[in-house]
């Protein structure tokens, strides 16, 4: 449903003519005119108002009783009054109501001082209560999941984080229990609160019955300071509010940005900042000496990488990825390309595409915005799961799908958890992204020959794309097909590029609302590329003379011996690269590894050479480019972490920083000495960049496809469709192979793994396979399994899903310890082990812990009492 | 050229000048003067308070050192923890950080206690805004105003030294004085 | 009392099955309605001015006619989740006369076009749930429901969907929800169940007896069905007497019957040597009338009960005799509306938990006179504020036997503090010495 155009209209309140966006709801209008109506309930991200809190009453001339602000649109001509003595009555009577059965532990409680309850009694409350009789009383605190405490007796019911989980999340987990002055929120089982979007209910509650374990007694308003950033543990680049006290980060919070993240965070967001901070992050430079990773001064270690490079010259490479900023990238670029005349550049697992393609789906006409995904007529979900991928999508399509009736349409060879909002789902087979296409492709051009041959060779069938085809476009032109970089992964990336953009164009999808959004594998994918930092093209895709190795062929390169130094900028190749193997074996032979990494894996510590340390993302400044183009300001909220009683600067420097040291030490100076002095260089080097400035950038980003002037520095692209061939058919499975595909979870990520409150829901291999070929390998759910071909093996636990295809299991990647990323697409074999594991994983997405266990590490203070799904006590 | 005040100079009236018999008038008779009250005084003894061997009684609502108090039934600590009384500070003296008390160890009566709590005394105003804000009476503004030191750093009093007996080194005025 | 429109037959042996009811005449008004334009019965029905039985009392034809019209999903849903302390007369309705029922919703659905309806009953009616499975089967069996009813082009599936034990569900968005199977939390209104209701479909929600109206409105025409009653308050009533009277029961009265009669008449007065101190006039969420000669001349209809500070609701007369303590009254109304309260909206949860526990504390004698007017205050604070009128069920009537019964209140708290030894509040004097209310100069004292 495209956006609704918004009309204004003229309405009184409080004497005062205002002018408001008509059927607003009064309680929004209200602020137009600089009158505040305390809600409790209302929260306009959860969607229809409940009016349940009965906090907004408002006089509206003309209906005999007080109307909720919350539900009422306003209409043109309407009188309202909130100062009234009917209104002040009624508010007064609501906060005393509110605060019989509250505990008004203020002092004990984290919400104080930042608490609507608070705010809301002292603008509005009688000041006194008359009540005198008991309150009610709760087991408290309990923990509703490992990462959030309730308190029961502080719940005033508003029925926002319920509504959170029934209405947003939609993991249905959350339910009121019990009825009238006994209800109480819970689970619906009793299980841990465990989903991907838990933390958000923390940030919606109004007082301080859900706390955040994390950050439970930890500052006190008054202790801390806000610094706004971009969180860059994923692609989706949410907007974030850092809670700082004493330099150290507390907390993340949301900072909304409709355009970005509406206002919400995953739980990795939410609480991943506790890697910023622990024992693992390297603080000083190190290099192997006899063996081992010894700290060293910056001076030595600079020396050593820069002769290092030096000597190697156009046999060095490097690759880039995570939280690596624009300008990092650029700068390095820059280093390889100028001073050491080398293009072995590369930021995509899976390889770069040629020129002229990456050029094309840059292609500002064709992008879609992340708003697109719910303004949509229909969205493709091709190939990728957002909750994976981007958690934040994923919120946004449910959105779509429930409150502007979007048409989602899923292919894709994993069952996503989208799946069940789908309007049609396919399933193809695992590695066949591009068959999929090609067939679209067919059908939507009649070629009634290619479409049967495509469509078989996606395991899937004619009739299906053309019915997946029929629901994409019947509802309206503006469609927006979101896919991840992954489909480029492999040698037919090209080919695939290819596919999309004939599709795009046969949909065309230049207009507004309408267009593409890729979910790239590096949080800054997108970014990384823009600058340059690629093997194919320079800043801004402009063309190389000599193009470099793209990530595979540096790897061969390496294990050959053709490379010798090989710079890694926050990226950890051999749990990210598919074909672990190769790589394993490229770091071994490669002569010089220099690390820029921000916390000791397991890789730097067995491959790096020098290891420069890195800024976490609250460290750092810089730009950041989102999937769909905004151009994103990383600023700074807390100091460099420095080892202890060593002096300032001989800890952790500016990324840019040391690619300019390193520079100058190999004779190239780059003439930065701050930061915004190589986003500037930046800016002027990227066509599509120039006029940027970090003021316009702020604190909302800004999209470059849809400045005028970038639209035209980048110029036009090829859009002619071009003839396509039927890519090879998928693998077939057959009595004792199943075909393998693979995923990478949400959680797979360094820093989930060392953040000590998300232990539990650090992700273990689990093998997804169907119940009927369960039944055939005598396998039962939560077996410990093992798949492999060709002497490659991965162990996991079994996971049933009826979802999964026959004839295919899903292993994940990207995992810190048995890790898939060493298969690729093809058939694997299944053996079970042995029964079930003697722990059993909890997967956050599909499943969790059954009763009774205690699935995640105790925290740093055990709650007490009640285990978890112990009623609470009634004691009136 | 010297600068010529012109019109906005106000002559001072000044006394007659010194000498003759006026002036030695002047001179001995203020003298006297001063003396006279001198003389008078002389018999009443010494008022001079030889601190520090001997002090100055303080009132009941003197505002000194601070004190950090227990329950006395249970023990307990009766801070817990909420950082008003560092909100409430105008000078920025008190930090306060936080923990959850636990079955195994508890400090406090209710869910948190302070884990750190200290008083940078170099910086206290002792305006007790600290002693108001508490709502739970756990810290007060005591009598002991001997506050000196030799190093900065010892001047920040930490929770076990506000928490501990203050040394009872200042007389505390009785109704009579 | 000329007029019966269900009670003149309802006790006719086997009235339950087909064959009886289709003896008497049963199923031809549906098959008269199937010939007629649905807009045609609607017009009727407006005509009779028929009032909605359940207890807001809103024109049946009138919110029949707010259902938007157009092909789409529309919904009929029955209303027999008959909760309402000391109101039983859809019980013994259905229980005798089913097919009535299901003849009126067969004609109610024809006239607003929905092809579905349901009937929610009350969980604890369990053989009056049997009673209409069984006669829906048999109906259907002779094609008075299902596809192509009584052969014309019109289908209907009607189902008996059983609540689980919440008074809430009689509340009509929360029936709705409670339908769909959600949690039986009232909605917040607008939109109307008229404009989107069930499965956010238009539905037209009505109670057993406005339903079974239906039939008579049909085959006595709207004008001539106005006739009976007042002109206010058309048709018959099924009045529910119980409490402190002889005969207890239900009564069928044409609207408009003087109080006296009912109470004295029908149900032959207080027993002997008692008189009525109050009584509810439309079950317990009505506010209480005291048993004055004043308020027994009332006409017993929707205007004049609502002009004495009342209201007819279900038409549920619950009588107190003086042998009754008001606080007793009070504090057992205001338990069960604690206990039915569903909690969403914040008045009701907390102001009927507030409220039972002060009147908890009149009873155990630590209350004073001031917790009357804080009782009061409480009530008003709840009255019109609330999401559903739940809370006002509760406050209207507690409210009212503060207004009509202070006195009582104040010397039952007089009394059970003396029982508690905790003193008087108030100095005891001679009740006639002491002179106009002074209760609230007093300030709580003794806790």
């Amino acid at each position: 449903m495209p956006r609704p155009e918004i009309n204004w209209i003229t309405f009184s309140i409080d004497g005062r003519e205002v002018k408001a966006p008509e059927n607003a709801m009064l309680v929004d209008a209200a602020k137009y005119g600089d009158v505040e109506i305390p809600v409790f309930c209302y929260e306009p991200k959860l969607g229809q108002p409940v009016g349940a809190c009965r906090m907004c009453l408002v006089e509206i001339e003309g209906i005999p009783k007080l109307q909720t602000g919350c539900s009422t649109p306003v209409k043109d001509g309407m009188v309202v009054h909130t100062q009234t003595e009917r209104v002040h009555d009624a508010q007064r009577a609501v906060v005393e109501f509110l605060l019989i059965n509250h505990p008004l532990d203020c002092p004990v409680c984290d919400k104080g001082g930042e608490c609507p309850l608070q705010d809301i009694t002292y603008g509005w409350g009688p000041g006194t209560s008359r009540y005198i009789e008991p309150k009610r009383h709760f087991v408290k605190p309990l923990e509703l999941s490992p990462l959030i405490a309730i308190d029961r007796e502080r719940c005033i019911l508003c029925y926002r984080c319920v509504r959170f989980s029934q209405e947003i999340s939609e993991d249905y987990q959350l339910i009121l229990n019990e009825r009238g002055a006994h209800s109480f929120v819970a689970t619906f089982d009793g299980h841990p609160y465990v989903a991907p979007f838990t933390g958000n209910i923390v940030e919606l509650c109004p007082v301080g019955a859900l706390i955040s374990r994390s950050y439970r007694f930890r500052a006190r308003p008054w202790d801390i300071e806000g610094a706004g950033t971009v969180c860059t543990l994923c692609p989706s680049q949410c907007n974030v509010d850092l809670t700082v006290r004493d330099d150290r980060v507390l907390r993340v919070s949301a900072r909304d940005n409709d355009e970005v993240d509406d206002g919400w965070l995953c739980d990795k967001g939410r609480f991943a900042f506790q890697h910023i901070h622990v024992d693992e992050r390297i603080t000083e430079p190190l290099m192997r000496q006899d063996g081992k990773l010894v700290p060293v001064d910056w001076d030595t270690a600079l020396t050593a990488a820069a002769q290092a490079l030096g000597e190697a010259g156009p046999r060095a490479a490097a690759i880039a990825d995570g939280e690596t900023t624009n300008e990092e990238a650029f700068l390095l670029q820059r280093l390889f390309r100028e001073r050491l005349d080398c293009g072995n550049l590369s930021a995509r697992p899976g390889g770069d595409l040629p020129l002229p393609l990456a050029r094309g789906l840059a292609d500002p006409a064709l992008q879609a915005t992340v708003p697109d995904l719910e303004f949509a007529h229909a969205v493709l979900l091709l190939d990728c799961d957002p909750i994976d991928d981007a958690p934040i999508f994923d919120l946004r399509l449910r959105k779509g799908v429930r409150r502007r009736d979007m048409n989602l349409v899923v292919a894709s060879a994993r069952p996503t958890a989208l799946d069940a909002n789908a309007t049609t789902v396919l399933r193809h087979a695992p590695g066949t992204a591009e068959a999929l296409l090609v067939a679209l492709d067919a059908a939507l051009s009649d070629d009634r020959g290619n479409l049967g041959g495509a469509a078989s060779a996606a395991g899937s069938s004619a009739q299906a794309v053309q019915d997946l085809l029929e629901d994409l476009t019947s509802a309206g032109g503006d469609i927006v097909i979101l896919y991840s970089e992954r489909l480029f992964g492999g040698p037919r990336g090209p080919q695939a590029a290819e596919a999309l953009l004939n599709v795009a164009n046969r949909l065309n999808l230049t207009g507004e609302g309408a267009g593409l959004l890729e979910i790239p594998i590096g949080a800054n994918g997108r970014g990384v590329r823009e600058a340059g930092f690629a093997a194919t093209h320079g800043p801004g895709f402009a063309p190389v003379a000599n193009p470099g190795l793209a990530t595979h062929g540096i790897a061969e390169a390496l294990a050959e011996g053709q490379l010798s130094t090989l710079y890694l900028l926050h990226t950890d190749p051999l749990r990210h690269m598919s074909d672990g193997e190769l790589w394993e074996r490229a770091l071994s032979s490669a002569q010089t590894v220099i690390a820029h990494e921000s916390l000791m894996t397991e890789t730097v510590a067995t491959h790096a050479d020098i290891v420069f340390p890195g800024e976490a993302y609250a460290e750092k400044e810089g730009t950041l480019v989102h999937p769909d183009g905004r151009v994103q300001r990383l600023r700074r909220a807390i100091g460099h972490p420095t080892p202890f009683n060593r002096h300032p600067g001989s800890g952790v420097r500016a990324g840019w920083q040391v690619i300019s040291d390193l520079a100058k030490l190999l004779g190239l100076d780059f003439g930065v000495f701050a930061g915004s002095m190589a986003s500037q260089q930046l800016f002027a080097a990227v066509p599509f960049f120039n006029g940027l400035t970090l003021d316009e950038i702020g604190g909302r980003g800004v999209r470059w496809p849809a400045r005028e002037a970038a639209r035209l520095a980048f110029g036009e692209t090829s859009r002619e469709p071009v003839a396509l061939d039927v890519p090879p058919a998928a693998a077939v499975p057959s009595e004792d192979a199943l075909r393998v595909g693979t995923f990478r979870p949400l959680w797979s990520s360094k820093e989930v793994d060392v953040s000590p409150i998300l232990q539990y829901a650090r992700p273990t291999q689990v093998v997804e396979l169907s119940p009927v070929d369960a039944e055939r390998f005598g396998v039962a759910d939560g077996d410990k399994v093992e798949v492999g071909v060709n002497g490659t093996q991965v162990q996991g636990a079994a996971k049933l899903r009826h979802a999964v295809p026959e004839g295919t299991v899903f292993v994940a990647e990207g995992l810190s310890d048995a890790s898939s990323s060493l298969f690729n697409y093809g058939t694997v074999q299944l053996r079970r082990l042995g029964g079930s594991a003697e722990e059993s994983p909890i997967n956050p997405i599909i499943g969790m812990p059954a009763i009774g266990e205690s699935p995640f590490n105790p925290p740093r203070h055990e709650l007490r009492e009640s285990p978890p799904g112990t009623a609470p006590r009634m004691n009136e | 050229m010297p600068y010529n005040p012109g019109d906005d100079v106000v002559l001072v009236q000044r006394g007659p000048s010194p000498g003759g018999a006026g002036g030695a008038y002047r001179a001995f008779g203020e003298t006297l003067r001063g003396l006279k009250q001198t003389f008078q005084r002389l018999t009443e003894g010494t008022k001079t308070i030889q601190y520090p061997e001997e002090k100055v009684p303080v009132y009941p609502r003197f505002r000194g050192r601070h004190k950090l108090h227990r329950f006395e039934d249970t023990g307990l600590e009766k801070c817990v923890g909420c950082s008003l009384c560092a909100a409430a500070c105008p000078v920025d003296c008190i930090r306060v950080v936080a923990d959850e008390n636990t079955p195994e160890n508890r400090v406090s009566a209710g869910e948190r206690y302070a884990a750190v709590y200290e008083i940078n005394m170099s910086r206290c105003i002792f305006c007790g805004y600290c002693e108001i804000a508490c709502p739970f009476d756990a810290i007060t503004l005591g009598h002991d105003y001997e506050l000196s030191d030799y190093n900065r750093s010892d001047l920040i009093f930490t929770k076990e030294m506000l928490m501990a007996e203050p040394l009872d080194r200042t007389p505390l005025r009785t109704a009579g004085e | 009392m000329s007029t019966l429109l269900f009670y003149d037959e309802i006790d006719k042996p086997g009235l339950a099955s087909l064959s009886t009811y289709h003896d008497i005449g049963g199923y031809s008004m549906l098959r008269k309605a199937l010939d007629m334009e649905p807009q045609a019965i609607i017009e009727q029905l407006l005509a009779s001015n028929v009032r909605g039985r359940g207890g807001a009392g809103f024109a049946m034809g009138r919110k029949a006619s707010f259902l938007p019209k157009g092909d789409m999903d529309k919904y009929l849903v029955c209303n027999a989740d008959e909760s309402e302390p000391g109101t039983f007369k859809d019980r013994e309705l259905m229980q005798k006369n089913p097919h009535l029922l299901i003849e009126g919703m067969a004609i109610a659905s024809y006239a607003i076009g929905a092809s579905r309806a349901y009937i929610f009953i009350r969980g604890e009616y369990m053989h009056q749930a049997d009673v209409l499975d069984a006669a829906i089967a048999e109906a259907r069996e002779a094609g008075f429901l299902g596809d192509r009813v009584m052969g014309s082009d019109y289908s209907l599936e009607l189902w008996v969907h059983r609540g689980a034990g919440a008074y809430i569900c009689g509340e009509e968005t929360a029936l709705l929800d409670a339908l769909e199977g959600k949690r039986g939390n009232p909605r917040l209104k607008p939109p109307f169940p008229a404009i989107e209701g069930l499965y956010q479909g238009p539905t037209l929600i009505n109670n057993v007896e406005t339903l079974m109206n239906v039939p008579h409105i049909l085959r006595m025409g709207g004008e001539k069905f106005a006739e009976i009653g007042t002109s206010g308050s058309t048709g018959t009533k099924v009045v529910c007497v119980s409490g402190c009277v002889r005969r207890p029961g239900n009564y069928e009265v044409e609207l408009g019957t003087p109080t006296r009669d009912i109470i004295y008449g029908l149900a032959g007065g207080p027993p002997e040597g008692r008189k009525i101190k109050c009584w509810f006039p439309g079950g317990s969420s009505a506010p209480v009338l005291p048993g004055t000669d004043e308020y027994m001349d009332l006409p017993f209809d929707f205007e004049s009960i609502a002009e004495a500070g009342s209201m007819l609701g279900s038409a549920a007369i619950i009588i107190v005799d003086d042998s009754v303590p008001i606080v007793d009254v009070a504090l057992k109304t205001a338990k069960f509306y604690r206990h039915e309260s569903c909690g969403k909206c914040t008045p009701c949860r907390e102001g009927t938990n507030w409220t039972v526990k002060m009147l908890e504390r009149i009873e155990n004698g630590q209350a004073t006179p001031m917790d009357l007017d804080i009782m009061a205050s409480v009530c008003d604070q709840i009255l019109g504020n609330c999401l559903c009128v739940l809370g006002d069920a509760m406050a209207m009537p507690i409210s009212s036997m503060i207004k009509h019964f202070r006195e009582e209140f104040e010397e039952h708290i007089e009394m059970a503090r003396e029982r508690n030894g905790l003193g008087a509040a108030i100095p005891v004097m001679n009740r006639d010495e002491r002179g106009p209310d002074r209760s609230a100069e007093y300030s709580a004292v003794g806790h």
